[in-house]
């Protein structure tokens, strides 16, 4: 009963051997004189400055995390925008529940200050 | 539709959500007494839950069960909730920030097990999964300054991910093979469909391996002892027995009423991990040195006795796992409450340093030698009466092998809970100076001991509810 | 209130039971009040307890039938349901009021004798817990409860034997005592296994109807239920004193006076007796059995009587005393007479726990020295002792009008009667004869005690004695009104006296047989004259009385040299088994047990190595369980016997 998913472990054999093949006979092939030069990290053709390690500033993550919400709740209201009149009273009530729900939130990060540039 | 039957989480939502607003408008050093506005919340609703047994009704067209099996769980997973809050008072405070959020993301996560334990639909599963989860990824993490707490907090935030990742992976693919997320359906289309399919066998050890993530059974409770002991205590305690419970109550409804067909395969797959979980949380237990880590395979070793109830796949498993559920509510919160409260004293978690415990607090000593000795299961505490219903329930069934290595391993279990109240009894403190527990964390002590002590004397009341919640899901 | 007693008489040990915890958990650091709440709590057990007997009394004989039961589920399973609860019955109504008021007025008693203390709380908080356990006893309605409480009781009796644990003679008793009547609720404990393994119920309402007609519901033959009978029978024989076992009762004297009066007198003591009468039905299907039950009671009884007559301290001939009257209730039981039992349990914690207060307020008085030999011309010192113990002895020696008069006449009678009866009759012939020698005996002894205690000149000067504070006078004069007038409720002449209510199976009007009467009597009566002859006239020497019979003295002072057997015993038998096994334990069974535990270790620190901390590892296992798993799941033939072996197929 397992016939139809041979497949599967045909490709994952494959998927191993073909990579170990072409790098190894690179490997083998490839001549070797390393320079200082070569050895460097390749960016866009540019020196490379300083660290990786940097620190972005916390505010960013905060709008983004603010806006996501408030995306998400475009999302919803578009297609009950669409549908609100066969939809009924309920569903009014029920959107601005989840507005509200979500104003809350919005008021909790205004108030916690995720929206100051500091 | 009958909103009236979903008040529980109507009223848990908006718990939270004022307690959030609350908090906004009192200034931050206040909203410490905001704990306390939680815990009389929560015991209101779990007061009014008792109203809601023998509905036995479904909402959103089959999506929502409300039925004594849910509501059990939900009364088990407010008693954990509230014992939690009331005993975090001091250990909260000392963390010193953002207290409002700490218990609001408690109460959130209590909503996200309550609707895990009620959901009859995958996708309703899911989001009960992750709102719980994700609320624990913000509280495990939630000591910013602590390295532990932090590494836990990623280490539970990537595996749990992976985990609900596997999990969902599981869903679709029953959901690709039956062709429907409700849960009773799936054994309709499941027996439509005759043999068991290949891409179903791998669903079903997926959902194995995603519940078996939450209630930490081996092989997949390689987060719980680093998680267990980073994360703040309070936060700790309800993760094991919150979010354990929870996840049994799903997991129990998925397999006993989607999968009832094939019991005979997950049985098996069950069975097997029962036992790893039984003998490897023991035995690692054994050598630990720090009670939370100690405790972390403790309760990994209790997932897999409550297993054992799963196994049976009826309705005397099903009443055992949710006594012993309940009853490991009050035993791990009364140990977790004497580490939190001690910590927040001496601010160690190291075994060696509880020595003398009982000449600086004997409240703290009693409470953790009583709450060990139930999980041991010695006989005149809860404990012993919770096992005596699992193991009963599987020995009927075949399942001798696996009772006899419960027995044993909880003998095993016995040295390393009894050494802890060796050095507690025996050994003399270092430092003498007196152990304060406050108001709220005493009423926890006592509360926990009391019951674990009545219910290993009294079982019946508790039984009674416990059988009320497995007849509810066999009818 | 009496419906109110009746339907909540759950009450009645709850009340000690919090008093226990109040005093215990609050109030120790207030002995004041914490004899406040002690006494408080079992006044009002004791008004329930007396609304109670006197809604069973007004209900006729309508709850010797159908008792009234209410009962708890206390833990249920498949096949196995246990309960709680409490069984209303003339026996327990009465056990009820009696076990109350002794404890009641022990309590009294104690705020004089315990005067002063330094854990006077303690004690009353052991009182309070004793007063629950034994009232919890006594309302069991199955056997299982009975021996939850029975414990319970036996617990409460260590505690306070070993009260004065400073001192090294009572720990030495308290841990004697705990041992020995261990070994007897040990056969217990297995008799009442064996009892649900057969009947699947020890609800005694239903072990009642059953065990007449055990052929129809198990396959026990008559000898398999007579072997039951016997090992239940090997607990009340610890519990009550009962030949071999007797041997720590004697010495229990160690507790407090006060506490030798209610457990060691008047309740825990014939908790045994009372357990013989409640499974009464079980002896009674099987002869065997009852004789048994009647050979070892009538044996006691006598037996210790010979010791009693030589003892010189007040306590020690008290407690053989008691051993011997245990031994006459078991007699009766084992006649076949639940209400000669009965009755005499009833009659005897009266006389019985007033003399071990007299005593107590003799030993208070001659600042507790306890050889009687010292003591002498106490009756102008202390004439409300003297007087209320000379209504104790009176009443234990059975002299008509006094209470003891009528219970052991009755004994003699069913005894008697027995001996009549179809099986055994030689045996109950024999056992009559010994039980009228026991009468006289203890007849004997008693007044010899009586006269050399408060009769002729102090014979040591340097003691002060003085009569009993209030609070110790007051239990004597309750108890002794008892003593002479508890006994006209089973009077023949009265038309449904206590046999009307007690009994098991139809109702006899007790008959009266003069013959006994008359013998009885008159050996009591020469026996105290015999007594005064020696001890309180002088006119034969005791000395020279023991120097004549010197063998059989020295027999009798010696106990018969029972503690001395069992101490060799132990010494050499039990000891080199234990040394044998101590080998065995040590090299093999620890090895095992070593190496397990050794190897449990080994292997936790190995699987503890697995945890590295590190994320990355963790996420390999997770992802390499689910795939193990799947290859288990995929390859196992749901068929094959791999699935059974790990069980799941019936």
């Amino acid at each position: 009963m397992l016939t139809e998913y041979s497949g599967i472990p045909i490709i994952i054999v494959w998927a191993i051997v073909f990579p170990a093949l072409i790098l190894g006979a690179s490997k083998l092939f490839h001549p070797k004189n390393p320079t200082p030069v070569k050895l460097q990290t390749y960016e866009c053709g540019l020196e490379t400055q300083g660290d990786t390690w940097v620190q972005f500033k916390i505010s960013y993550f905060m709008y983004a995390l603010v806006f996501v919400a408030f995306d998400v709740e475009t999302v919803f209201l578009y297609p009950w925008a669409i549908k609100f009149q066969s939809l009924g009273l309920f569903a009014i009530v029920e959107m601005f529940v989840f507005i509200a729900i979500l104003l809350v939130g919005f008021w909790y990060a205004w108030k916690e200050g995720a929206l100051e540039w500091m | 539709m009958d909103l009236s039957l979903l008040t529980i989480e109507i009223a848990t939502v908006l718990l939270a959500i004022g307690v959030l607003v609350i908090g906004l408008l009192i200034p931050r050093e206040q909203r410490f007494g905001l704990g306390y506005l939680v815990t009389i919340g929560l015991a209101i609703i779990l007061f009014v839950s008792f109203g809601y047994y023998g509905i036995n009704a479904t909402a959103f067209e089959g999506m929502y069960y409300v039925d004594d099996f849910s509501i059990f769980f939900k009364q088990l997973i407010l008693v954990a909730a509230v014992l939690v809050t009331l005993a975090a008072t001091l250990y909260v405070k000392k963390m010193g920030t953002n207290y409002g959020e700490f218990f609001v993301m408690t109460v959130f996560a209590a909503l996200g097990m309550m609707v895990l334990s009620s959901a009859g639909e995958f996708i309703t599963l899911y989001l009960g999964l992750e709102t719980m989860t994700i609320s624990f990824y913000i509280l495990t993490g939630f000591k910013k300054n602590d390295s532990k707490s932090a590494e836990a907090g990623i280490k539970y935030l990537i595996l749990g991910a992976m985990s609900s990742g596997i999990l969902l992976y599981g869903l679709s693919l029953v959901y690709g093979m039956t062709g429907t997320t409700v849960i009773s359906e799936v054994a309709v289309k499941l027996a439509e469909m005759g043999s068991l399919s290949p891409a179903m066998v791998v669903g079903m050890v997926f959902l194995v391996a995603g519940f078996g993530f939450k209630i930490s059974a081996v092989p997949f409770q390689m987060w719980s002892p680093d998680v267990y002991e980073g994360a703040p205590t309070p936060v700790t305690a309800f993760l094991a027995v919150g979010s354990k419970a929870a996840a049994f109550a799903a997991l129990i409804r998925v397999f006993m009423i989607a999968f009832p067909d094939y019991s005979l395969q997950w049985k098996m797959l069950f069975a097997a991990l029962a036992a790893l979980t039984i003998i490897i949380g023991n035995l690692v237990a054994i050598p630990q040195t720090n009670i939370k880590r100690m405790l972390a395979y403790s309760s990994i070793a209790q997932a897999g006795y409550i297993m054992t109830g799963v196994i049976a796949a009826n309705a005397a498993g099903v009443r055992g796992v949710a006594f012993y559920g309940m009853l490991y509510v009050f035993a791990t919160i009364g140990a977790f409450t004497v580490v939190m409260n001690f910590s927040a004293n001496t601010g160690s978690d190291e075994i060696r340093d509880y020595a003398g415990l009982a000449r600086r607090s004997p409240l703290l000593a009693a409470v953790l030698t009583v709450c060990l000795l139930s999980m041991a299961g010695i006989p005149p505490l809860a404990g012993f009466a919770g096992k005596f219903y699992l193991f009963s329930s599987i020995v009927d069934q075949g399942y001798l092998w696996l009772v006899i290595i419960g027995l044993l391993m909880s003998m095993a279990s016995v040295y390393y809970y009894l050494s802890v109240a060796k050095v507690m009894y025996m050994a003399d403190p270092v430092d003498d100076s007196p152990i304060v527990v406050p108001a709220g964390a005493k009423a926890v002590l006592l509360i926990t001991m009391i019951v674990t002590v009545f219910l290993g004397v009294y079982p019946q009341p508790l039984s009674v509810l416990a059988n009320l919640a497995a007849n509810s899901l066999f009818f | 209130m009496i419906d109110f007693a009746l339907h909540n008489a759950w009450l009645i040990p709850l009340l000690p039971a919090i008093a226990f915890l109040l005093i215990f958990l609050v109030f120790r650091p207030l002995p004041k009040v914490s004899a406040f709440i002690g006494i408080t709590a079992i006044f009002l057990s004791f008004v329930l307890a007396v609304h109670v007997g006197i809604g069973v009394i007004q209900a006729g004989d309508q709850f010797v039938e159908h008792p009234l039961k209410q009962v708890v589920t206390w833990f249920e399973m498949s096949g196995l349901k246990i309960e709680m609860g409490v069984q209303i019955d003339p026996t327990s109504a009465m056990m009820l009021f009696m076990v109350s008021l002794v404890a009641l007025m022990v309590n009294i008693y104690s705020l004089g004798y315990m005067h002063g203390d330094q854990a006077f709380s303690r004690f009353y908080a052991f009182l309070a817990l004793f007063a629950m356990s034994m009232l919890g006893l006594v309302i069991a309605p199955n056997l299982l409860q009975m021996f939850v409480f029975w414990e319970l009781v036996g617990l409460c009796s260590y505690l306070l034997i070993g009260f004065w644990w400073h001192k090294y003679s009572a720990r030495e008793a308290a841990k004697k005592a705990f041992i020995t009547t261990r070994t007897g609720d040990f056969g217990l404990l297995l008799g009442i296994l064996l009892l649900q393994i057969n009947f699947g119920t020890l609800d005694l309402m239903t072990l009642g109807e059953m065990i007449p007609n055990f052929q129809e519901y198990t396959n026990l033959s008559v000898g398999g239920l007579t072997a039951i009978a016997a090992i239940l029978f090997l607990g009340p024989i610890g519990k009550s004193g009962q030949f071999p076992l007797h041997v720590w009762l004697p010495d229990a004297m160690e507790g407090p006076t006060p506490v030798s009066a209610l457990i060691h007198a008047a309740t825990m003591v014939v908790a045994g007796v009372y357990l013989v009468g409640r499974s009464l039905i079980l002896f009674q299907t099987v002869p065997g059995a009852m004789a048994f039950v009647a050979f070892m009671g009538g044996f006691t009884a006598l037996f210790a009587a010979t010791i009693a007559i030589t003892q010189t301290e007040m306590k020690k001939i008290l407690a053989y005393s008691t051993v011997s009257q245990l031994g006459y209730m078991m007699l009766a039981l084992g006649a076949g007479s639940l209400t000669g039992g009965m009755f005499h349990l009833f009659t005897h914690a009266f006389f019985k726990s007033l003399m071990f207060l007299g005593a107590g307020s003799v030993l208070h008085a001659m600042n507790n020295d306890a050889d009687i030999w010292k003591y002498g011309g106490l009756k102008k010192k202390m004439p409300i002792t003297y007087w209320t113990f000379l209504i104790g002895c009176l009443a234990i020696a059975g002299i008509f009008p006094f209470a003891g008069f009528f219970s052991k006449d009755e004994i003699l009678l069913v005894v008697k009667e027995a001996s009549h009866g179809a099986q055994f009759a030689g045996l109950y012939t024999l056992l009559f004869w010994m039980a009228t020698i026991t009468a006289a005996l203890t007849a004997f002894y008693m007044f010899r005690m009586f006269f050399i205690c408060f009769h002729g000149e102090p014979r040591d000067k340097s003691f002060h004695p003085h009569e009993a504070p209030f609070s110790m006078a007051f239990p004597l004069v309750v108890l002794s009104i008892f003593s002479i007038f508890g006994g006209f409720i089973g009077a023949p002449w009265v038309e449904h006296g206590f046999g009307y209510y007690v009994r098991l199976g139809e109702y006899h009007h007790p008959s009266v047989d003069w013959a006994i009467i008359i013998v009885s009597t008159i050996l009591a009566l020469g026996s105290i004259f015999l007594a005064y002859w020696i001890y309180g006239k002088k006119a034969v020497s005791h000395e020279a009385l023991a120097q004549k019979f010197a063998p059989l003295y020295k027999i009798s002072f010696n106990k018969y040299y029972i503690d001395e057997i069992y101490l060799w015993l132990i010494h050499n038998v039990l000891d080199g088994l234990g040394r044998a096994l101590w080998w065995f334990d040590i090299t093999v069974v620890d090895g095992i047990i070593n190496g397990i535990g050794n190897a449990a270790k080994i292997l936790g620190s190995i699987l503890r190595r697995v945890q590295t901390g590190k994320l990355q590892h963790y996420a390999l296992v997770l992802f390499a369980g689910v795939v193990i798993l799947v290859l288990i799941m995929s390859f196992a033939d749901t068929s094959s016997a791999s699935l059974s072996l790990l069980g799941g197929v019936r």
